[in-house]
């Protein structure tokens, strides 16, 4: 009898493994609202889209789209409409939602095209190597893009690799500056490769690959800072010929650079 | 011995082969290069002409439909100067002076077109017409060269490297700068905003460089007793500060303080963070409000909160008025670690110097429903401060519109509370 009690509760521990395999990724204790992103937030998004409220991607970066989707889930299930993501809300999607983490996660280490539709089987939801495979670990003032980014860690690093981390912050907000400036192109592109602008763009070290410091430094840079004050130049003087930039107007020198208008 | 001389004959044949194919591959890159610059360079002098003639067709037209079709064309005509002089290897000085020049032009023709304003374009164009006129023939005489058969690279490797005063673009450069300065006078919101951004208002008593990094000390007292090297600003700064670098355990950072009054304009630390955090979002706001106290920094509101991977960055902008208007232009940012909680930035230069807010703006109701097209629900409205494109602050509807669709895109909207002019529309992510 014990013996057959112990192999009923083994058989039904057995089959909930079976059915649900990802259910111990279940959210963590963390409430979750819009501005968050990491796993929490991919298991949110898969979860909403498996019940047909969230259509677009599975990118862990809590947005307005997620928000809203949310806030749709919140109102049919009457949770109490907010947007966000707290105990109720998340045990309620635990309760009528799957969530295959392990697939989904592989899915966006492999920048695949993927959804996670419920009923639909997820061998047919996934098209190899078709997605984006940019990095969704940052998240940028709407007027910036991850091309923005990345362009600018490369010209950062190329630049100022052996600067001090605030003078890698300074030359990424010397573009920045550029960028509102009347004197130069309109965009991070033009400005980066206008003929002569940056020594990394005419040796080629604009093509080395950037650290993750100097990406650090471009989004600090995008997201306010701004050591050189406003600068528009800046020059090695130990290296710099030019007199004309040595005529600007000086503001201050970080490392190797002094920075200018 | 025979083999020697065999197997070094064979080198030197190989090694000749390979630098043969270098300098071919090299020349071929030039040549390359040398279409490329001209090509640009034709099509910079075609549009400066069509630029000339569309400012000069313009002063022909009284009727509106017929001017604001040219002030388009002027508008799209600059802008696309503009990207073809930002690609030439010019000196510094004359493509910025071009971008500026141009830049001017086309601004102009927009404003004049979004606002009506044609007859201040008539006032102001004759002049810039003949000005105009006149860089296009200097424009010419000096690119002349740049055609000729025997040109080369070269020409163009040495207008990269020469100083403006020793280019064949000397006297474009100086007529740039003369027409630039009488063309477009600064208008008086453009000066205010310079000043503005130069904090030349700041007139309060100077601080020592003790009491700066005092200053610091309170507001950030994770830093106490760090390694600190202060340095004033050069001498040609518009404002002076404190430069103050320090270093403690593996916190490496700066500050700039203003040496008028000792206001934090800028904070930075860096230091290795750990990703995996406890800390909640709403733990995060709450440190935000002590820091915020802390710096006396009461009239401010937090707007927009964004998790990275070692840090959250938060943005804040100043609340005024009864209606409770947000001014973004008198914005804090601010950086806190996921780990620990600690302020790792903080950045205060727009905020040091305020905006004059001018209350009385009418506020005349706009019926949404009208404004944005069928399927478009209105879901957040406030009342902001911004700039428009004249650089006045204008006191605007801040509007959060979505698709009612299966996307749910999600547009901010920002509209001119008193003559309901779009001045911004951004996609939200």
């Amino acid at each position: 009898m014990v013996r057959s009690i112990f192999m009923s509760v083994i058989l039904i521990f057995g089959t909930l493994a079976v059915i649900k395999p990802d259910e111990p990724l279940a959210f963590s204790g963390q409430t979750i609202e819009r501005g968050a992103f990491g796993d929490d937030v991919i298991e949110l998004q898969a979860r909403l889209q498996y019940l047909g409220f969230y259509k677009g991607k599975i990118d862990g970066i809590f947005g307005y789209g997620t928000y809203w989707a949310l806030r749709n889930f919140q109102d049919q299930y009457e949770l109490g409409v907010d947007g966000i993501a707290g105990t109720k809300s998340k045990d309620a999607l635990v309760r009528v939602s799957d969530y295959h983490g392990d697939w989904v996660h592989e899915q966006i280490e492999k920048g695949n095209r993927f959804t996670h539709y419920g009923g639909i089987p997820l061998a047919q939801q996934t098209s190899a190597g078709a997605g984006s495979s940019e990095s969704t670990d940052v998240q940028l003032p709407v007027k910036y893009s991850e091309r923005d980014l990345q362009l600018m860690a490369n010209a950062v690093y190329g630049e100022a690799r052996g600067e001090p981390y605030e003078g890698q912050v300074a030359v990424a907000a010397v573009i920045l500056n550029r960028l509102e400036s009347a004197e130069f192109p309109n965009t991070i592109s033009d400005i980066i490769f206008q003929p002569g602008a940056f020594t990394a763009v005419a040796d080629g070290q604009i093509w080395l690959t950037p650290n993750e410091r100097a990406k650090q430094a471009v989004l600090d840079a995008m997201n306010g800072w701004d050591p050189t004050e406003n600068a528009l130049y800046y020059f090695n003087p130990a290296t710099a010929t030019s007199k004309w930039i040595w005529s600007r107007p000086q503001i201050k020198q970080i490392g190797e650079h002094i920075f200018c208008y | 011995m025979k083999s020697a001389i065999y197997l070094l004959s064979i080198a030197v044949l190989a090694l000749g082969l390979y630098s043969y194919e270098v300098r071919k591959d090299n020349e071929h890159l030039q040549q390359t290069i040398h279409a490329q610059y001209t090509n640009s360079l034709t099509n910079a002098s075609e549009k400066l002409s069509t630029l000339q003639q569309s400012v000069s067709q313009s002063l022909l037209f009284q009727d509106e439909v017929a001017l604001e079709n040219e002030l388009d064309n002027i508008w799209r005509i600059s802008n696309e100067f503009r990207s073809t002089i930002s690609s030439l290897p010019l000196s510094r000085e004359v493509s910025n002076e071009w971008l500026r020049y141009v830049g001017n032009i086309g601004e102009e023709a927009k404003f004049a077109a979004d606002n009506d304003d044609f007859e201040s374009w008539h006032k102001r164009m004759p002049l810039v017409n003949q000005n105009l006129q006149a860089l296009a023939d200097e424009w010419t005489v000096a690119t002349s060269n740049f055609y000729q058969n025997d040109a080369s690279i070269s020409e163009w490797a040495s207008v990269a490297e020469k100083e403006a005063n020793d280019s064949p673009f000397k006297t474009v450069a100086a007529n740039l700068k003369t027409y630039g300065e009488t063309d477009f006078p600064l208008t008086a919101s453009e000066s205010d905003w310079l000043k503005k951004k130069e904090l030349q208002n700041l007139d309060d008593q100077e601080i020592t460089k003790d009491q700066a990094i005092e200053k610091l000390e309170s507001l950030i007292p994770g830093i106490k007793d760090a390694t600190y090297t202060v340095t004033k600003s050069k001498d040609n700064a518009p404002y002076p500060f404190y430069h103050i670098q320090f270093v403690k355990g593996s916190r490496i950072g700066y500050a700039d303080i203003t040496v008028k009054g000792g206001y934090i304009l800028s904070f930075l630390s860096e230091r290795p963070v750990q990703e995996k955090t406890g800390i909640t979002q709403q733990q995060i706001r709450d440190l935000v409000t002590q820091i915020l106290n802390k710096a006396g920094y009461t009239d401010l509101q937090l707007v927009e909160m964004r998790e990275n991977h070692e840090a959250w960055h938060m943005s804040l902008a100043r609340v005024v008025g009864e209606d409770k208007a947000l001014v973004y232009a008198d914005g804090v940012q601010m950086k806190i670690s996921k780990d620990s909680g600690e302020l790792l930035g903080l950045n205060a230069m727009e905020y040091v110097q305020k905006e004059e807010i001018n209350e009385d703006q009418e506020v005349v109701p706009i019926d949404w429903k009208a404004f944005f097209r069928p399927g478009t629900q209105v879901e957040e409205e406030q009342l902001i401060y911004t700039e428009n494109e004249a650089f006045q602050l204008r006191k605007c509807y801040q509007v959060i519109a979505r698709f009612d669709n299966d996307l749910n895109e999600t547009f901010r909207v920002v509209v001119d509370t008193e003559n309901h002019d779009v001045l911004k529309v951004e996609y939200m992510q």
